[in-house]
């Protein structure tokens, strides 16, 4: 595996990610991180929850705030950033080129995993640049340390992100997790991973958050203060916590020993794949990538236009509820019969339960959806017919039809559950739910062009409402939630922006 | 019927792609000839109303189609150079959905998604998935697809990439039949496609209309000044820094090369009848002593 051929691999395939437009809001967003890591004195949120408290804005403390901030998140949401290295290489066709060299395939996997790492890593660049700019900023300490600022970055977020560039090239080599099946899992994974990973037990180190708690303890117990639990995450505060002197996270040997354990453990998971990838032949592929054979006799010679077409005026009609039926078909098209016997069952088992269970079944149903959502908004970016569709008339009238498609598929998803509340005249907030979902998913799909979002997205909402948060309850499916109509003026909304948006591209075209 | 006026593109970075192109258009096939970006594209999607022009006016029957796109969508069918479809949908189905977004009635779509279908040979492969198409067999589609209203313009952006030459000639014969009564304006940086077709040809180059008129008249334009001649090998180098070389064949005698010049090249060379290539290099290429 020669430096020279990993190196060139890795800077090229980070040059041409940098160099979309993309990029650019990806590291807005860092920066947005590195800012809500330090908030004002007087702010009632914090990511920290060390009791009452808080180390004063030093070097040291808002490096290994804004470190574990990054551990935290950018492990999770880079991972979408990330996820396409070898998707893209296919799409354009330079895995083909790629493939006819005598490129080993694990230095291959391994040159996308440093790429992806690159890619996190100019993140948490941005990520430390904004700490440094939020430590002047906020002025309770102007000394400026760069060991104390920077090593949290080294030992706490970049061995986390380079799990989760390891994480991407595995999803893009395991045929299941390609799709957006995998995005939805990685949700799952990244919540889990946030959670246990804040643990002392957490191998390799976990996001380190108890090497920071240890230290945390034991300066403010120097200073009389006592504090039982550290967590990570966003958190609001009664009282905005008070500032005490913090000197620095004090890192171990061991610990450090684990990161670089878990680092070369990335790099090495990372070259496992190449006992299964198939190096861009299509003939490898689960699904072929190009067209398979025709048999020729299916395809007849050109003919006569006056032979073929009759002399019947073309007549234009009504066509809105055959455009519904269209972006329905292009939306369920290629869906599994698995698929469909699972939507059955979801029927099937929420009209036959008693209707206090009709809020966990229409929980259960409106999940089942969710890959089928995501293309909302995103079908014709992502299959190319933008092009075809650009000499075609009315795409407010496509969106609003795919919107409508949208309406129908969540209705028929939780029809079940549905008839049940209505029977028990309590329909609104499913129906409330029913315009929403497909509402989400167009504007994110329309706005990012990607399915990706929505299946980032998505998840976490669902998980909220599973796990009874009740503000958030956008199905009706939890009683206490939020009313209805503000939800479908929520939903009205975001069809208004959809909209809007097309209109606003299309203007501009 | 159809006008551009003093059209001109210029994306970000600057790059005019079209540059004050103006021109005229009626009914028949019009070629649009050009070497690779030349700006053909763009031209193609500002006429086809997928792109707005920074400046300039396009009219279909007097309505300003950059205000009011819809006016001519309607009646205009539209291939553009690359294009992509919905893998999972039969080609059936996604010429019914285009014949909705198009706004056809329900009866016309059944009707016309059968014909055309039949038109393009791909009847018999309507029921498959699009993912399981060829190349050519997608191209059909396309073309299928900008019939589907049963268009009074049609614009076709390299519309035989990917056909064979026997579909290729199929199709031509198509698009002169198309253009008894409506515009077809045929894109292509293949010499031998417009040729066989158009009765007004356009070349453009760095997003500029060059020279336009019908085959005799371009061929005029060069008459006299495309010559034949045999030369040693060693010396077509130097012949090809100071001629347009359109043809260069291996001989046993020497290289035999067919030239642009407004004079003789050497005693020995002949002068030839030009052909519609010598017409297209002589004005995008420049005859290099008339430049001198």
């Amino acid at each position: 595996m020669s430096a020279r051929v990993l190196g060139a691999l890795a800077v090229a395939d980070f040059r041409e990610r940098v160099r979309r437009p993309a990029y650019a809001v990806v590291l807005l967003a860092a920066v947005g991180l590195g800012y809500l890591a330090a908030p004002a004195a007087g702010a009632h949120w914090t990511i920290v929850n060390a009791g009452d408290y808080r180390g004063v804005y030093g070097s040291a403390y808002i490096g290994a705030v804004t470190a574990l901030a990054g551990a935290l998140w950018l492990s999770a949401a880079g991972f979408y950033v990330v996820r396409t290295a070898i998707a893209r290489d296919e799409h354009t066709g330079v895995g083909q080129l790629l493939a006819a060299t005598p490129l080993r395939t694990s230095t291959y996997l391994v040159g996308k995993f440093l790429s992806n790492l690159l890619v996190l890593g100019s993140m948490t660049a941005a990520l430390a640049g904004t700490a440094l700019v939020m430590q002047l900023a906020r002025g309770e300490s102007r000394a400026v340390h760069p060991v104390d600022l920077l090593l949290p970055f080294v030992l706490f977020t970049l061995p986390v992100l380079a799990l989760t560039a390891t994480a991407a090239v595995l999803f893009e080599t395991i045929p299941v997790l390609r799709s957006g099946f995998g995005n939805v899992l990685w949700c799952f994974v990244a919540l889990t991973a946030m959670i246990a990973g804040q643990s002392a037990g957490a191998p390799l180190g976990g996001l380190g958050v108890h090497v920071f708690a240890a230290s945390v303890r034991d300066e403010f117990a120097a200073q009389g203060i006592r504090v039982t639990e550290v967590a990570i995450g966003l958190m609001y505060a009664d009282d905005p916590p008070r500032a005490v002197g913090f000197s620095g996270v004090d890192f171990s040997a061991a610990f450090a020993g684990q990161r670089l354990v878990a680092v070369l453990l990335a790099i090495a998971v990372a070259a496992v794949p190449a006992l299964w990838f198939g190096r861009f032949d299509p003939a490898r592929a689960v699904v072929p990538a190009v067209p398979t054979a025709v048999t020729v006799t299916a395809v007849q010679p050109f003919v006569s236009y006056q032979m073929v077409l009759s002399k019947a005026r073309v007549r234009r009609g009504r066509a809105l509820a055959r455009l519904v039926a269209g972006e329905t078909r292009i939306l369920v098209a290629g869906v599994s019969r698995w698929w469909w016997l699972g939507v059955a069952a979801l029927v099937v088992a929420g009209a036959a339960a008693p209707v206090r269970a009709s809020g966990p079944l229409l929980i259960a149903a409106w999940i089942w959806p969710v890959l089928i959502w995501s293309r909302l908004g995103t079908r014709a970016a992502e299959a190319g017919v933008e092009g075809l569709l650009g000499g075609y008339p009315s795409p407010v009238r496509r969106a609003l039809a795919q919107w409508l498609a949208g309406v129908a598929l969540t209705a028929l998803v939780g029809a079940g559950a549905g008839a049940r509340l209505a029977a028990a005249g309590d329909l609104a907030g499913w129906l409330a739910g029913v315009v929403f979902i497909p509402a989400l998913a167009l504007a994110l799909g329309l706005v990012s062009r990607t399915h990706r979002l929505f299946q980032a997205i998505y998840p976490p909402l669902w998980y909220a409402v599973l796990n009874d948060i009740r503000g958030l309850d956008f199905m009706g499916a939890l009683p206490g939630g939020p009313h209805p109509i503000l939800v479908g003026g929520a939903a009205a909304l975001l069809v208004t922006a959809s909209l809007a948006t097309v209109a606003a591209r299309h203007a501009r075209r | 019927m159809f006008e551009l006026i003093d059209v001109t593109k210029v994306y970000k970075g600057q790059k005019r792609a079209v540059d004050g192109v103006t021109m005229r258009l009626g009914t028949g096939v019009v070629g649009l000839l050009g070497p690779n970006g030349a700006g053909k594209s763009s031209l193609m999607r500002i006429a086809a109303t997928v792109t707005r022009p920074t400046s300039g006016r396009v009219l279909f029957e007097g309505t300003d189609t950059v205000a009011k796109p819809d006016a001519l969508r309607r009646h205009l069918g539209y291939l553009p150079q690359d294009f992509g479809v919905y893998p999972n949908l039969t080609a059936r189905e996604f010429l019914s959905y285009l014949a909705a977004v198009k706004g056809l009635s329900a009866r016309s779509a059944r009707a016309r998604v059968d014909e055309l279908l039949r038109l393009v040979g791909l009847a018999e492969a309507a029921k498959r998935p699009l993912g399981r198409y060829s190349g050519g067999m997608l191209r059909r589609v396309g073309i299928a697809q900008t019939l589907l209203a049963d268009p009074r313009v049609l614009m076709v952006d390299e519309p035989t990439a990917g056909l064979d030459p026997q579909e290729r000639v199929r199709f031509r014969n198509l698009l002169s039949e198309l253009a008894a009564d409506r515009l077809v304006l045929l894109s292509t940086h293949i010499v031998s496609d417009v040729e066989s077709v158009a009765d007004d040809i356009a070349i453009v180059a760095q997003g500029r209309l060059l020279r336009r008129g019908t085959p005799e008249q371009l061929l005029r334009a060069v008459a006299g000044h495309v010559w034949e001649t045999v030369v040693a090998p060693e010396t077509v180098a130097a012949v090809q820094a100071r001629h347009m070389v359109s043809r260069m064949v291996r001989t046993a005698d020497g290289v035999r090369l067919r030239l642009l010049s407004t004079t003789r090249p050497d005693p020995d060379a002949a002068l030839v009848p030009p052909d519609l290539e010598d017409a297209y290099l002589g004005a995008v290429g420049g005859i290099r002593e008339v430049a001198r």
